[in-house]
């Protein structure tokens, strides 16, 4: 439980994810490719942050910087409190594109994965994963194997699959893009209804505009490669949020207003 | 169509099949010499089992099969694991076996008989020669075929190289590597007949081959269904297994 201590120096410093002036610069056949430059972000805890920005603009190499997953060449990324090297599931889960769950796995032990890498038995996995199932809406579903379900399901075991070892950050990648219109309205709402009780720090990447004001706390802008921010948005919509905010003129402008600077930057 | 309907119509097709072996010779439509009626084939068949020297020969390919399999797996899969995941190894040697797999083996029969003489060694060789390209080909497409997300997947929860070995690439690998399996048994049983048809002493290939040169009709199909009920016994075995294993879980 090391990140329970470096937790508190974060609340102290005020941020569970603090990025301080990174830049990234990607070695190419012919000489390097800017991929980030002086990338400056604070994430309160518990907060909803959502990144937007056009494709190739990094914010998925950023995400990954904050799991671990990859390293930078400047600057300083701390998650409650302390660098991460390489990928922590105590301190963040991570929740990819598309459903990304193992087919020769079932619900059950595709949720359990995290934990069977640590050796956990078979009895504590399970009485780790029945609640975690049951928090996405997907009792009784636990011994489906992937392809039993549809795009949203695979979602919501994916989700589970990334809360399972309860980790305060929780990072997501595009997790709807390859849904439906309605279904991704459902999970984006179901996000919210599940991020609500859990309490989680969620930093969320998205190509779609009203996807990103309906969920976040904040909106971050990034410019097109190399990814700079260009614009962080407070969204002082009321919560819980509702489908009839979307019709609303505050809605409309923030959300025109993230077009703007997209459009903008171009 | 339900599933008895489907057996029954492939019953009547085979009793068609061996209805006309037996009549199309008796009634003068083919000549008896060429086909000789199923009857008469399957009268001989009881007469060569019976024969020591055929119980032997089928024991005998049988062991070269088993035992070239045996080499040649490993070997193949090894192999092609290592050129799939060291990019070094694949960029060098890749295109070579490559073009050395676009060669049909056969021609090299004469190189392993220099070798190896006529005997079992030689059979065993040259089938595991042949089979170990089919093998290091698919082993390379299976790991080819591992998903790159999976094993980000993997790492984004802590899984050490070890665990994402045994975690992610073998079931993911699995149906591939089974389906391998089955296929290089085809080759690798060819490659053994190959062998004994073009130069031996013993073996059911080098009977039939025998039996054929000395137009001996009704030994040369005893021996063809002899062939095709142990190929098919071997392709059964790996496919029993495949289904066995498919049910396998991490």
């Amino acid at each position: 439980m090391q990140y329970v201590a470096d937790m508190k120096g974060a609340q102290t410093a005020g941020a569970a994810i603090d990025i301080d002036r990174v830049s990234h610069v990607y070695a190419g056949p012919e000489g390097g490719v800017q991929a980030l430059s002086d990338v400056s972000m604070k994430v309160g805890a518990g907060r909803f942050i959502v990144i937007v920005g056009p494709s190739g603009c990094g914010k998925t190499s950023l995400l990954m910087m904050m799991a671990g997953l990859r390293d930078h060449t400047e600057g300083r990324i701390h998650v409650h409190g302390a660098p991460i090297p390489k990928p922590d599931p105590e301190r963040v889960g991570v929740i990819f594109q598309e459903a990304s769950l193992f087919p020769w796995l079932t619900t059950f032990d595709n949720i359990e994965f995290p934990l069977s890498l640590r050796g956990m038995s078979r009895e504590e996995r399970r009485r780790r994963s029945e609640p975690m199932l049951s928090l996405v809406g997907l009792s009784g579903f636990g011994e489906r194997y992937p392809h039993e379900l549809s795009g949203g399901m695979k979602q919501r075991v994916s989700i589970a699959r990334g809360l399972v070892q309860d980790p305060p950050v929780l990072l997501m990648d595009e997790p709807f893009a390859a849904l439906d219109e309605q279904t991704r309205m459902t999970m984006g709402h179901e996000l919210l209804r599940i991020w609500s009780t859990t309490n989680k720090t969620v930093v969320f990447i998205t190509h779609s505009l009203t996807e990103a004001v309906y969920l976040a706390d904040e909106v971050y802008v990034m410019s097109p490669r190399p990814g700079r921010m260009i614009d962080h948005i407070m969204v002082d919509l009321p919560r819980p949020r509702t489908y009839e905010m979307m019709a609303t003129d505050t809605f409309g402008r923030l959300r025109d207003r993230i077009w703007q600077q997209i459009r903008k930057s171009h | 169509m339900k599933r008895w309907q489907i057996i029954l119509v492939r019953m009547a097709i085979l009793a068609l099949v061996l209805g006309a072996w037996e009549l199309a010779p008796r009634m003068g439509f083919v000549n008896p010499m060429l086909l000789p009626p199923l009857s008469e084939v399957l009268a001989m068949l009881k007469t060569q089992i019976a024969r020591p020297v055929v119980q032997e020969a089928i024991m005998i390919t049988a062991l070269e099969v088993i035992v070239a399999f045996i080499i040649a797996v490993p070997i193949g899969a090894a192999a092609g694991v290592a050129i799939a995941e060291f990019p070094y190894a694949g960029a060098i040697f890749k295109p070579m076996l490559f073009y050395v797999f676009s060669i049909p083996k056969s021609i090299f029969l004469p190189m392993f008989i220099l070798i190896f003489g006529i005997g079992f060694q030689q059979k065993v060789a040259y089938a595991a020669f042949t089979t170990a390209f089919v093998v290091l080909m698919s082993a390379t497409a299976a790991v080819e075929s591992v998903k790159s997300d999976y094993i980000l997947v993997a790492r984004s929860f802590g899984a050490t190289p070890l665990q994402i070995l045994r975690r992610v690439y073998v079931p993911s690998m699995m149906p591939v590597l089974l389906e391998t399996l089955r296929i290089s048994m085809i080759f690798n049983f060819t490659g053994v007949m190959i062998a004994e048809m073009y130069a031996s002493r013993t073996g059911i290939g080098h009977l039939i081959s025998n039996w054929g040169e000395n137009f001996q009709m009704p030994q040369l199909f005893a021996g063809v269904i002899m062939l095709a009920v142990v190929a098919i016994a071997f392709n059964e075995t790996v496919r029993f297994l495949e289904a066995r294993c498919s049910t396998w879980r991490t």
